[in-house]
């Protein structure tokens, strides 16, 4: 019963915060406009590229145009869920146990890490890449012909929710380095270049490279996996989905726990 | 010139601070040579010894897109976050009162970064893809060609990485801008397509603007792709004549933007 109330406390704060968040958004709307058109500039040119690279061959590492962008696409929706969220995750790694600015976390009434990520819920980033996102897997899926089975359809959602916990979890993991290192943006910032591979096949990498990819920064199951199950029916590397989802998180939150026990504050 | 020395040494010392940034820099030049290395390596798999596409050889489109991304990271000079974080902030202020020319500062701080970068990240990423994907040998006659011109285009950006920052005086969000730049310049160096093999008038509009010196135009001569000394001659001219047009926009910019600075304190 207390765990329930508890539940509904935290949604309902959720549903305040997100609702600030929002009001955020449309007092600084120049921001906004500028953030939201870099990205679509950004995946225009991304597009651009596999159109170019699919002029010269009508396949890549067996997957054609369309199922290229299709993947290009799909690899946005758990970026851009997880990005709704969890932004202020690189305050931390930046600078918040830098500057000794983490403590007020730690002396509110709620979990600390619903406490941090909820300082900022949506962000206008993912916006952004949810709408960009979608448009380019509907397209690339009317012109593939594609029609999914019911359990497809079912599953779709999920796919991305798991997508975007992996995201997550490795977001918080190396965030929750900077317990111990003070800062821990570079750690993040060189795995958040990593998941830029997920946008396209993996047949195309050096094996080891795709093994990494799979195993140990798996985000291959953030795109690749969940796009080879909806074009082709395939699900031998999905079925390794949800535990590969709970490992990550379990692991994260570990390390997350660890680091805030032993965190000591700076002050002045 | 003199009174620019200590702002070299000043930016190689403030760099040494943050070892751990030379990490970030060669995870993700070496992530980015990956992807398009990778992407184009599925392209000329099957392409025959003569070339493929664009008269490519499998080794020779490895080496463009991997070069060019280590040009990358020698244009990768923080001139622009810097610039744009010191007008943002009002600190540009302290530097406009000295009897130095701020354009010219940052040259001299940002030559440190370049230098740095292309010891400490370009040799280690080269030679980590020279170890696992073959490349093609240039002749000693374009490997030094290919030196003038990667000097060339380092001034390019260093122009096109201040113009940007400037970008501070117009609004707060620079980060956007920077990601349009970093974004359009790439695709327009052809450091993600080579120029060679766009359509016909997007390849002219690539090698018509200034971006095209970044990575196209001194990777071209280092392959041999241009046609006797003066095909090689035009490349490293258009170089030079946008590396001085661009410093002459950055010279009357800074000076108009100067007029309308206002910077809060006390």
């Amino acid at each position: 019963m207390s765990a329930l109330r508890t539940a509904a406390r935290y949604a309902r704060l959720s549903w305040f915060l997100g609702g600030v968040g929002l009001h955020r958004l449309v007092t600084y709307r120049l921001d906004f406009l500028l953030g939201a058109g870099a990205f679509l500039v950004r995946v225009g040119v991304q597009t651009a590229v596999v159109g170019l690279v699919f002029r010269q061959v009508p396949a890549v590492g067996g997957w054609s145009y369309h199922e290229v962008v299709f993947l290009l696409g799909f690899s946005l929706l758990p970026r851009g869920l997880d990005h709704l969220f969890t932004d202020q995750l690189w305050e931390l790694g930046r600078k918040l146990v830098q500057r000794g600015e983490f403590y007020r976390h730690l002396v509110r009434p709620v979990s600390p890490l619903f406490s941090l990520l909820s300082e900022r819920f949506f962000h206008p980033d993912g916006f952004g890449e949810l709408i960009v996102g979608g448009v380019l897997v509907g397209w690339s899926g009317s012109r593939l012909g594609l029609d999914p089975t019911a359990t497809q359809w079912a599953l779709a959602p999920l796919l991305v929710v798991c997508g975007a916990l992996i995201h997550t979890a490795v977001k918080l993991l190396f965030s929750s380095l900077s317990f111990w290192t003070v800062t821990s943006l570079p750690a993040m910032y060189a795995a958040n270049q990593v998941s830029e591979f997920a946008a396209y096949p993996l047949d195309i990498y050096h094996p080891t490279l795709r093994s990494l990819l799979t195993w140990v920064l798996p985000f291959a199951f953030t795109s690749y996996a969940p796009c080879a199950y909806l074009l082709t029916g395939d699900a031998d590397l999905l079925v390794w989905l949800p535990a590969v989802t709970a490992g990550a998180l379990a692991l994260a939150l570990a390390v997350w726990r660890r680091g805030l026990s032993t965190h000591e504050t700076t002050g002045s | 010139m003199r009174a620019y020395v200590p702002f070299a040494t000043g930016g190689l010392q403030s760099l040494l601070q943050y070892r751990s940034m030379f990490v970030v820099t060669g995870v993700t030049a070496a992530a980015g040579a990956a992807v398009t290395v990778f992407l184009w390596r599925a392209v000329y798999a099957d392409a025959p010894a003569s070339g493929g596409p664009g008269g490519f050889t499998l080794a020779g489109i490895t080496t463009y897109l991997l070069l060019a991304q280590i040009l990358q990271v020698l244009h990768t000079n923080r001139v622009d976050d810097e610039v744009a974080a010191e007008v943002y902030r009002g600190d540009v202020a302290v530097m406009l009162v000295r009897p130095v020319s701020y354009p010219l500062v940052r040259f001299f701080a940002c030559l440190p970064v370049v230098a740095a970068n292309a010891v400490l990240v370009g040799v280690p990423v080269l030679l980590l893809f020279a170890f696992l994907v073959p490349l093609a040998v240039p002749r000693p006659g374009d490997a030094a060609l290919f030196a003038v011109s990667a000097v060339l285009s380092v001034l390019i950006a260093f122009c096109v990485n201040l113009l940007t920052g400037m970008a501070g005086f117009l609004t707060t969000n620079t980060w956007g801008v920077r990601m349009v730049k970093q974004s359009v310049v790439a695709f327009f160096a052809g450091q993600l397509v080579p120029i060679a093999l766009m359509p016909g008038p997007l390849a002219a509009l690539a090698r018509a603007l200034p971006f095209r010196g970044m990575a196209d135009g001194p990777l071209t001569l280092l392959l041999g792709r241009y046609d006797g000394a003066a095909g090689a001659f035009g490349v490293l001219a258009q170089q030079a004549g946008w590396a001085a047009g661009l410093a002459a926009v950055c010279a009357v910019l800074w000076r108009r933007a100067l007029g309308r600075l206002e910077v809060l304190g006390g």
